[in-house]
């Protein structure tokens, strides 16, 4: 699992372990099969059940229409409180979050650090860290979509029975039809970006060591500066 | 001249005797009572069969047990105890034997035991006994209450014991002079006196003095009195002092697990089990509940211990003396409340014994070195006890040291602790013309690289150095590549045994798919956990460590170390591969094989090597209580005036390279594989 969604799982559990009574975590993903060992490993953490969104229509999705699958299978789910990973780390897009609050037209705080919870389950307030190390402090009314950051808590290691039980837990499939949409809204066409291609970052040259007495090392410095590296 | 008679009951009216023999009774069942409690306090404990193999048992009781070869390992104990021990058992004996000869011999018309020359022999022989008992006894007191070393915790009993034992002795001999003494006004006795000497001895001043025939017989009857009381209270309590160990000791050597010392008995059921682990005391097998009843507070495994030396406020002797009065305290209600309900309901003593009885941080601090057990003259098995509890920490709890959980991760989702992308394990290897056997399985050898020899870059140069050893000497050997994982000894000591069993099965599977039959590796642990632990899991393969592979290649001739090195080199013992698997003296034979080599020993080595402070998962921990176990260490390398110390474990060479550091010796004092230092001389 993302080490983010990692953050979002565990303060899940801890609001549900704060509120006790009938509260229910429920874990929503999109992605290939393989998503489903972190659905269970967040099931293995103490989430109540899973959603699986996947369809072969869904590969090259952008963002945006990840967000839209999300918020299309978030209709027939209850929800007090939305709290996702601030970004995957693999594009580090970062914006399916903020993109789903604005499908959900719900409030939203991003990179959060710091989440409380009021005690009647209405409101929030959600601490970020902004430019220069300042904090913002953001309250929010419940439902609202929360992005969890680095710092918002320390996750919990799955126990072994927490393990066992997640085997048997409900995991709900979804394909585009169950979510109501068309292979056109999805995917690479249904996306408002295209991704050309990927290159790996140019490999970095091994350094020069320059040896000698200090009179001509520097005039070597100086010469190899303005002949081969062009910069003065 | 009277013939040689030992009458017994001279001088002892016969209500007294009777009343001797109704105490004797009532000493015996106070001391069934005792025994019986305890018996039924190790019951609750959960099964364990220690019956297979008898006649190791057997040996390992008559060496250890009755012997007590382990406990004369150190020779002011050993010898004391030894005295004290014979002691017990030639009077207890020669008991034995007067009983036999006066109510089985003596009615058939023979008593070789109570007249003539036999009995003035053997006499003597308990007259001698006696005497060393004695001095063992003063030896412990002196050693106890003058010298008084720190493994020793005084207790009540450690004193009511031998004071004891000393009043029943010395009431005995009294006993002994007096009647001589009375005697002697009767007959001539004075040849007695080289066959009870020392009755005879106490006998001189009664005489001096004067004492009258009536005078010595009531001293003498009165001194009976006491030194029978004494000797049968002796009796009653063994099951409530220290004393017990009389009998747990020489049978807990009996009981003694005889598993490959490396091997944690594994969980194999994952599926069906409802809890994993020690939580409470009752959780614990018999035999390990056993345990603890048989320790009796040497203190060796305590004065061995690295973690307790640094400081930690772990101590193996204190461990098992907490977890033995939590069984005694806890143990009597979880049998009432047996009782009461049926059998079948176990909701156990509900004390948690982490946090309640065992710290946190005693839990955490130990190395699993092996120091405690290597050094138990009576094979108490403490890693498998810190272990269990670590187990229920982490499979039920999710509670260990927080550094911990990113090192699970990493192995869980790149098979090695350092966290670095599964499919760069074997990056190190490129160049060097290593056949992987996912492209040629027809290799002799498969060298099992290990995480640190594979993703650390200071032990990729000791695998680089393996390999050019090897292909020296023409060996025909392959590598997994990234197929390997990690072999599971960190997270398995650590309590992980859900993610060792992963890993374990993976690893066997993957080396069957290539029917791999002999292995070689640079890393102890590894070596162990394929060697003694993968069997359970149903891997069995041949596992060798690379110190004892090359000096088998040294041997034959393989190698040619013609290189001058000229260093003076301290080897240091992994404790994984030395307690745990008895290899000392291959990589010493390859030291002294370097040319230029010259070979020193630190204070503590071999058996007694002090842990590098890597071993039982504290490779990853912490290490903020006290001071640190490498820096210990590496003070006893620089204390023999090395230059080099030679390692032989991937940890090992990590913990020295770091202790040298804290040093600022960098430069002066090397830290080297032996392997390094076999390629640096071909």
């Amino acid at each position: 699992m993302n080490p983010y969604d990692e953050f979002a799982v565990e303060e899940a559990l801890q609001l549900k372990e704060k509120f006790k009574g009938d509260s229910t975590v429920t874990i929503v993903s999109l992605g290939p099969q393989r998503a489903i060992e972190a659905i269970r490993t967040a099931l293995a953490m103490g989430a109540d059940k899973g959603v699986h969104i996947d369809d072969p229509a869904l590969a090259g999705s952008d963002s945006f229409t990840v967000a839209k699958a999300l918020a299309a299978a978030l209709k027939d789910i209850p929800y007090d409180i939305i709290l996702c990973g601030k970004q995957a780390v693999d594009d580090d897009c970062a914006q399916v979050p903020q993109s789903l609050a604005e499908l959900l037209d719900l409030p939203q705080a991003m990179v959060v650090e710091k989440l409380e919870v009021a005690d009647d389950g209405k409101k929030a307030t959600a601490y970020r860290r902004i430019e220069g190390g300042a904090k913002e402090v953001l309250e929010l009314t419940l439902p609202a979509v929360i992005a969890a950051e680095k710092g918002l808590n320390e996750p919990r290691y799955a126990s072994l029975p927490g393990i066992m039980k997640a085997k048997s837990k409900e995991v709900k499939n979804l394909d585009l039809a169950a979510l109501g949409m068309s292979a056109g809204d999805v995917g690479v066409e249904g996306s408002k970006g295209k991704i050309l291609k990927y290159m790996l970052p140019p490999e970095k040259q091994p350094g020069k060591k320059i040896e000698g007495e200090p009179e001509e090392t520097a005039k070597e410095l100086v010469k190899l500066l303005r002949e081969e590296a062009k910069i003065i | 001249m009277r013939e040689q008679v030992r009458e017994v009951f001279w001088n002892i009216p016969v209500w007294a005797q009777v009343l001797h023999y109704v105490l004797s009774v009532i000493a015996v069942a106070i001391l069934a009572h005792g025994l019986y409690q305890r018996y039924r306090l190790w019951r609750i404990g959960q099964a364990d069969n220690r019956l297979d193999r008898l006649p190791e048992r057997i040996k390992l009781f008559l060496l250890h047990g009755i012997a007590q070869l382990r406990v004369l390992k150190e020779y002011y104990p050993g010898i004391m105890h030894l005295f004290i021990f014979w002691g017990i058992v030639a009077l207890t004996i020669g008991a034995g034997v007067d009983a036999f000869d006066h109510y089985v011999l003596h009615p058939l018309g023979i008593s070789p035991f109570q007249i003539g020359s036999i009995y003035l022999i053997f006499s003597q022989l308990l007259e001698l006994f006696g005497v060393l008992f004695v001095v063992g006894l003063i030896m412990l007191l002196v050693r106890r209450y003058v010298l008084r070393p720190d493994r020793l915790d005084n207790q009540w009993d450690d004193a009511y014991v031998p004071l004891m034992l000393l009043a029943v002795l010395v009431t005995g001999f009294l006993v002994e002079g007096l009647r001589l003494s009375v005697e002697l006004q009767e007959v001539d006795l004075s040849y007695w006196y080289s066959f009870s000497t020392i009755g005879y001895i106490l006998a001189i001043p009664f005489e001096a003095v004067g004492l009258s025939a009536e005078a010595g017989k009531a001293w003498h009857f009165g001194l009976w009195m006491i030194h029978t009381i004494l000797a049968l209270a002796f009796v009653a309590s063994i099951p409530y002092t220290k004393l017990l160990h009389i009998i747990t000791s020489p049978t807990n050597v009996f009981f003694k697990s005889l598993r490959p010392k490396g091997s944690l008995v594994p969980i194999l059921d994952f599926e069906n089990a409802e809890s994993f682990g020690v939580s409470k005391i009752e959780q614990f097998t018999w035999k390990q509940l056993f345990d603890l009843d048989a320790c009796i507070r040497c203190g060796r495994c305590q004065d061995n211990c690295p973690a307790y030396l640094s400081e930690k406020p772990l101590s193996p002797k204190k461990l098992i003396q907490d977890l033995k009065n939590n069984l005694s305290r806890m143990g009597g209600q979880i049998l009432s409340s047996e009782t009461e309900a049926d059998a079948g309901s176990q909701e156990g003593s509900g004390q948690l014994l982490v946090g309640e009885v065992v710290s946190e941080e005693e839990l955490w601090a130990c190395t699993t070195c092996r120091a405690c057990q290597e050094q138990c003259p009576i094979f108490v098995e403490h890693i498998d006890k810190t272990t269990d509890l670590r187990r229920y920490q982490v499979l039920m709890e999710s509670k260990f040291p927080s550094e911990v959980q990113p090192i699970f991760r990493n192995i869980e989702n790149n098979s090695n602790p350092w966290g670095i992308g599964w499919a760069s394990r074997a990056d190190w290897a490129e160049g060097l013309g290593l056949k992987k056997l996912s492209e040629d399985s027809g290799v002799d050898y498969l060298l099992w690289v290990g995480c640190a020899d594979s993703f650390d870059d200071r032990n990729k140069k000791v695998a680089t150095s393996l390999v050019k050893v090897l292909q020296a000497a023409g060996v025909n050997f392959g590598i997994l590549g990234t197929e390997e994982k990690c072999c599971g000894d960190s997270p398995r000591r650590i309590g992980n045994e859900y993610l060792f069993n992963t890993l374990a099965q993976e690893n066997i599977e993957t080396l069957k798919k290539y029917q791999v039959k002999k292995i070689i590796t640079a890393c102890p642990h590894c070596f162990n956990t394929l060697k003694n632990e993968y069997p359970d899991l149903g891997g069995n393969f041949e596992v060798f460590h690379h110190s004892e592979f090359v000096a088998g290649l040294v041997r034959e001739g393989k190698l040619k170390l013609s290189k001058e090195l000229s260093k003076t080199v301290t080897y240091h013992d992994s404790c994984y591969l030395g307690r745990y698997n008895d290899i000392y003296q291959e990589p010493r034979e390859v030291l002294k094989k370097l040319p230029g080599i010259k070979l020193v020993e630190m204070s503590r080595c071999r058996e007694k090597s002090f842990c590098c402070g890597g071993g039982g998962g504290r490779m990853w921990m912490e290490e903020d209580i006290g001071k640190r176990i490498n820096e210990l260490r590496t003070d006893e390398a620089i204390a023999v005036k090395a230059d080099l110390v030679g390692t032989a474990c991937p940890f090992c060479l990590t913990m020295f390279e770091d202790g040298v550091k804290a040093k600022e010796l960098e430069g002066t004092l090397q830290v080297m594989d032996l392997v390094e230092l076999i390629a640096q001389a071909i």
